[in-house]
């Protein structure tokens, strides 16, 4: 039977909170994988062949998803018009039933059971619902109905012609329409309280590496944790309460990560305190807070290029730049005059306790042994 | 406890980057190097702050402090405070919600850290049909044993 899938992105009012800073949520990496990759990889698993994703968003680089994914970016105004041409340009290539899923929250669907559910019922509309009978936006339709569909469509999934036949799933989906929501279910995951598994090898109970991550051996990692393929986490850098360094970020000397996700491709600079946060594409999002804040400093955070080519140059270029600039820093501290004694400001008395302070030099002279030399441990001055 | 010197409260721009920082340091110079200044930087309209604009605080914060002075923050934004508690200079500086209760902060006797931890009020202790009352304070067990 051939069985296809249309993935959305977007397309309601309500899901203009479902990114972050562009990237749709869906498309963010989750210990490992993003949600899009771990949906389409089990609907590849379950027999479901050809997947369409309709999205408001461009397609963020992900070298995991299926090479056969078929991506279209539809503006919100055209979403659900490119949403029923898909349905029809299946229907047309022979598809006899279409799994339409909006990706706004995480539940583990069991795809075979849901189109089997659909087939015994023959019914022309299947919805999943959860256990206590909340419904998803999760559907069977099947091509044949194609009135059906392009009236779902037109409504946004909202309106049916006919009652869908409902679909119990065993267990409740994990919203994910805000930033705090991602966060959310990254912890649940941790907590095992979702399918989601991290992708890596449990170094330690709760502590989760991906292949290529390089952890300094001063460095601190508290279960739980996840450290993403290809992350670097420097030397007295501290990952903790189940903080999240997704793959190709690096976390810099004596930074602190806490209860944080860190997404991909970002360097978070040393000597930093991230809490309560998701931190990517230069741009801090803070959960306590509820704001987002755009870093323009690349001290403090920085992006790295998302293409493996991209980045090794420009790792060359640092490299080869280090030298010359260290030169030409070393040569600028020359120019500059170092005092020879404490600044002024430090070893004068301030002016309200320049009496008492004088006495107080005169005191400690007198007291102080003149036979008695004080001298450097190392060095030889 | 009041103060005759004034205090100076100085609205920091909305972006401070290192042009802006500079510019900004450069206006406030001159109180930073009067005797014992005493500056509140409001942040209520600071939007982005990077991390020339945490040094140039810092700076100001040291120099004051080198003259015997303070500088306090008042109002930040979300924004300005995520960076300071990012940078970890938040803890540097005392925050006070307006600019006006950080100028008052300087005419106080302790200020307001300090006071959150200073010791509660003695309890009273009434005698009754005397209508004297007393503070109530604890002495060392040694020297009441040496007393008694």
């Amino acid at each position: 039977m051939d069985v296809r899938a249309i993935l959305l992105i977007g397309g309601r009012p309500e899901a203009a909170g479902e990114h972050f800073t562009g990237v749709p949520l869906a498309m963010l990496d989750l210990l490992g994988a993003s949600l899009l990759n771990r949906v389409t990889h089990r609907m590849h698993q379950q027999g479901i062949g050809s997947i369409a994703v309709i999205s408001e968003y461009d397609q963020f680089p992900d070298r995991q998803l299926s090479h056969d994914l078929r991506w279209f970016k539809a503006t919100n105004g055209q979403f659900w018009r490119f949403t029923e041409a898909v349905f029809n340009d299946f229907a047309q290539n022979g598809a006899e039933l279409i799994v339409v899923m909006r990706l706004a929250s995480y539940v583990a669907v069991d795809y075979e059971k849901l189109v089997q559910f659909h087939l015994d019922r023959h019914s022309r509309l299947t919805r999943a619902c959860e256990p206590q009978g909340e419904a998803l936006d999760l559907f069977v339709i099947s091509t044949s109905r194609r009135n059906d569909a392009a009236f779902i469509f037109r409504n946004m999934l909202e309106r049916f012609r006919v009652q869908p036949d409902m679909f119990p799933l065993a267990e409740n989906q994990h919203r994910l329409q805000t930033v705090a929501d991602f966060r959310r279910l990254a912890l649940a995951s941790f907590a095992g309280k979702t399918s989601i598994e991290p992708q890596g090898r449990q170094i330690r109970p709760g502590v989760w590496v991906a292949p290529g991550a390089r952890i300094h051996r001063d460095a601190r990692i508290v279960a739980p944790a996840y450290i993403g393929a290809y992350a670097r986490v420097r030397a007295r850098a501290v990952i903790t309460r189940g903080s999240v360094v997704e793959r190709n970020s690096a976390i810099d000397c004596g930074t602190v990560v806490e209860n944080s996700t860190v997404l991909p491709f970002s360097r978070v600079g040393a000597g930093l305190d991230v809490g309560f946060s998701v931190v990517g594409f230069r741009h801090v999002f803070h959960l306590q807070r509820k704001v987002d804040v755009e870093i323009a400093d690349e001290s403090l955070l920085d992006m790295a290029p998302t293409s493996a080519t991209a980045r090794a140059l420009s790792d060359m270029v640092n490299l080869a730049l280090y030298m010359p600039k260290a030169m030409l820093a070393g040569l600028r501290e020359k120019g500059r005059e170092i005092p020879a004694t404490l600044p002024e400001a430090i070893q004068a008395a301030p002016p309200s306790l320049s009496a008492a302070a004088v006495e107080h030099q005169d005191r400690a002279d007198r007291h102080f042994a003149p036979e008695l030399m004080a001298a450097r441990r190392y060095g030889n001055e | 406890m009041e103060t005759s010197r004034p205090v100076v409260v100085k609205r920091v721009p909305e972006r401070v980057n290192l042009k802006e920082a500079r510019e900004f340091l450069r206006s406030v110079e001159p109180i930073l190097h009067s005797d014992r200044p005493q500056l509140v930087f409001d942040l209520s309209h600071v939007r982005q702050l990077d991390s020339a604009g945490v040094d140039m605080l810092l700076h100001c914060m040291s120099e004051a402090m080198k003259r015997d002075g303070d500088v306090k923050l008042a109002a930040p934004s979300a924004e300005a405070m995520v960076i300071l508690e990012l940078t970890r200079t938040g803890r540097l500086f005392e925050i006070y919600d307006s600019a006006t209760d950080a100028a008052r902060s300087f005419s106080s006797f302790l200020p307001n850290v300090m006071r959150q931890f200073s010791a509660p009020e003695p309890a009273t202790v009434s005698f009754p049909g005397t209508g004297v009352k007393a503070a109530a304070s604890r002495q060392p067990a040694e020297k009441n044993e040496s007393a008694a």
